[in-house]
């Protein structure tokens, strides 16, 4: 029992997508190199609104599930590919990273679901305005080697 | 680890009785989304598994479902939904194959049109079909006492001499439920004679001298983890049986995690023994190694073919010992001793002698202070061993696209056996990096 625990709460996530779908504008693309391994997903996201932002693009993103999921967050990026851009986000870095206060470890309940983040981030998105990337973005994208578990992001803005 | 057996709320939306999903759901804990495994309640009146809400919260605490504040202390069990649970596990399985078998292609609200409409007419087919099944689930469900609250079942097999309790209740002469001397009457006859062993729930199972097993029933407190010294925190995990090996990251989390699985045990109504609680701990840990995204510090797994892998690095290794080597003339040189750092952490270990995995390679005896880049070579420590080499190798692979630092820093990540990069690297970093070439330092949205 608790030698899978992730690994039978992610074979649960996705047996409900599996029988009752997903949100309109949130699609899986992967779950996991194999069947064994289920920790990396890949799921497509669009913005369902007129926001010109992003009206007619997909958005890519990878989540990695931790092996203390659900009680610890997944990571979760954007993916960028030619046909996958990363979307202009004052908290989206231009390398995919997330500032998100639900992703990290204070910010995130063990009730959250891949499912419930995408919906998350879909609202972030929509919600926003501004065709601008975080402060600092070129420097933290050169210089960052970290993965964005290990980043201490300081969460300032509740308007998202 | 594939489980086949994964069942969800959602599977019956795909069944004339889609009307069931939010029952279920409602039957799950929202944490680990399987059915309630000795569900407690919080003070702000949410339901989880006492494991799971008790691993929440030492991570949190905080309610995961309203974000409250709360305590492992003030959890309370929750009986009454234990029951339900029980029971509608029971009833599950048949229930779904029946409405499976019903099922009808079209969505499942015209299904649950269809059934409503059936019933209200009558269909007979529907009426029988569902008693058949209700008699066929019978042996299936959780015995419950059946009829008024007053009714005691017994559940002790008949050659069991029971002493009458003295509850002013007589039992059925048939049957031996319990219930008021007035109702015996008419219970006759409905009584449908003995009934048949109950198959659930288990009784606790007795020892050797018919004594209960060892029933966890003292919980443990919670541990100031900062205020513990290795060797006291060694003891406590051998005080308690557990294995006292590894760096103090995995000491702790084996600690911790020990408290939680020992204490949620203790909420349950038929505990498991001790020795189970530590396998459960262990394939726990395994767990915790192995594979996930936490590729970066994969551990030896049991298959790991310890031969072809020394063949197949055997280059790597030379040239490691050549480079440990050159390390160690030039650290005699300076005659600085280097005995802090993360390994010093390190309880001493067996030599290097014994038993080593990989007989052919020197590089697993090569004396090297601690704070070489690949220090941890010369850790002695048996079944860690591999994983040291492992180590050695990942470092030369991925040499070419990681700077100096980051290499000393993914050699002691790993040797350490930490599945958790985060925290080791919260260990090393301050030690051993420059933050600012890293990155972590600036960030500030």
């Amino acid at each position: 029992m608790s030698a899978g625990m992730s690994g039978r709460r992610l074979m649960k996530e996705l047996g409900k997508i599996h029988n009752d779908g997903l949100p309109p504008g949130i699609e899986l693309v992967s779950s996991g190199e194999s069947e064994a391994d289920n920790s990396d997903w890949l799921l497509d996201i669009r913005v369902l609104d007129d926001n010109p932002l992003y009206k007619d693009q997909v958005y890519r993103l990878r989540f990695r599930f931790p092996k203390a999921y659900p009680i610890e967050p997944p990571e979760v990026t954007f993916e960028n590919r030619p046909d996958r851009p990363i979307p202009m986000h004052p908290h989206v870095y231009s390398n995919g990273i997330i500032c998100l206060d639900l992703l990290g470890s204070q910010g995130w309940s063990p009730v959250q679901s891949a499912q419930s983040v995408c919906m998350s981030i879909q609202s972030m998105l929509t919600s926003n305005n501004k065709n601008e990337r975080p402060e600092g973005d070129e420097q933290f994208v050169k210089m960052n080697k970290s993965r964005p578990r290990d980043i201490q992001f300081l969460y300032d803005d509740n308007t998202v | 680890m594939v489980e086949h057996d994964v069942t969800d709320s959602t599977d019956w939306l795909s069944t004339p009785l889609s009307a069931l999903t939010p029952l279920e759901s409602a039957l799950r804990c929202q944490v680990c989304k399987d059915f309630y495994t000795t569900p407690m309640l919080t003070s702000c009146s949410h339901t989880f598994c006492s494991l799971c809400i008790r691993r929440a919260l030492a991570s949190d605490m905080k309610c995961p479902l309203c974000r409250a504040n709360d305590q492992e202390m003030k959890l309370r069990s929750n009986w009454s939904m234990e029951e339900a649970v029980e029971a509608w596990k029971g009833a599950r399985s048949r229930t779904l194959e029946m409405a499976r078998s019903r099922g009808a292609p079209g969505s499942p609200k015209r299904k649950a049109n269809e059934v409503e409409l059936e019933e209200q007419t009558g269909s007979k087919r529907l009426r029988s079909s569902a008693r058949l099944s209700g008699k066929a689930t019978m042996p299936s469900y959780a015995p419950k006492p059946i009829g008024g609250d007053d009714i005691v079942q017994i559940s002790d097999g008949e050659e069991e001499f029971e002493p009458e309790p003295d509850d002013g209740l007589v039992s059925c002469p048939s049957c031996r439920k319990r219930m008021k001397e007035w109702q015996v009457f008419t219970h006759l006859n409905t009584c449908t004679g003995p009934s048949p062993k109950p198959k659930t729930p288990p009784k606790p199972q007795l020892g050797a001298f018919g004594q209960p097993q060892q029933k966890a029933k003292d919980r443990l407190p919670a541990v100031n983890y900062s205020m513990l010294k290795d060797n006291a925190l060694r003891k406590r995990l051998a005080d308690l049986g557990l294995s006292t090996q590894g760096p103090r990251t995995i000491l702790e989390s084996r600690h911790r995690e020990f408290l939680t699985l020992w204490n949620a045990n203790c909420d349950a109504v038929y505990p498991k023994r001790k020795a189970q609680l530590i396998s459960d701990l262990e394939s726990w840990e395994r767990a915790q190694r192995t594979g996930g995204a936490n590729r970066g510090t994969m551990v030896k797994d049991k298959e790991f073919d310890g031969v072809a892998w020394a063949q197949k690095h055997g280059d790597s290794f030379k040239d490691l010992v050549a480079e440990a080597l050159r390390n160690r003339a030039v650290a005699k040189s300076k005659s600085i001793p280097e005995d802090g750092g993360p390994a010093a952490e390190h309880e001493p270990r067996k030599p290097a002698e014994e038993s080593l995995p990989f007989p052919s390679n020197p590089a697993a005896v090569v004396p090297i202070t601690a704070g070489d880049g690949v220090a941890m070579l010369s850790r002695p420590a048996n079944e860690q061993e591999d994983q040291a080499i492992h180590v050695a190798v990942r470092v030369t692979e991925s040499s070419s696209d990681i700077p100096l630092a980051g290499r000393t820093y993914h050699a002691q990540n790993a040797s350490h056996g930490e599945p958790r990069p985060r925290q080791d690297c919260d260990n090393v970093v301050p030690a051993q990096f420059d933050p600012g070439a890293h990155g972590t330092g600036f960030l500030r949205d």
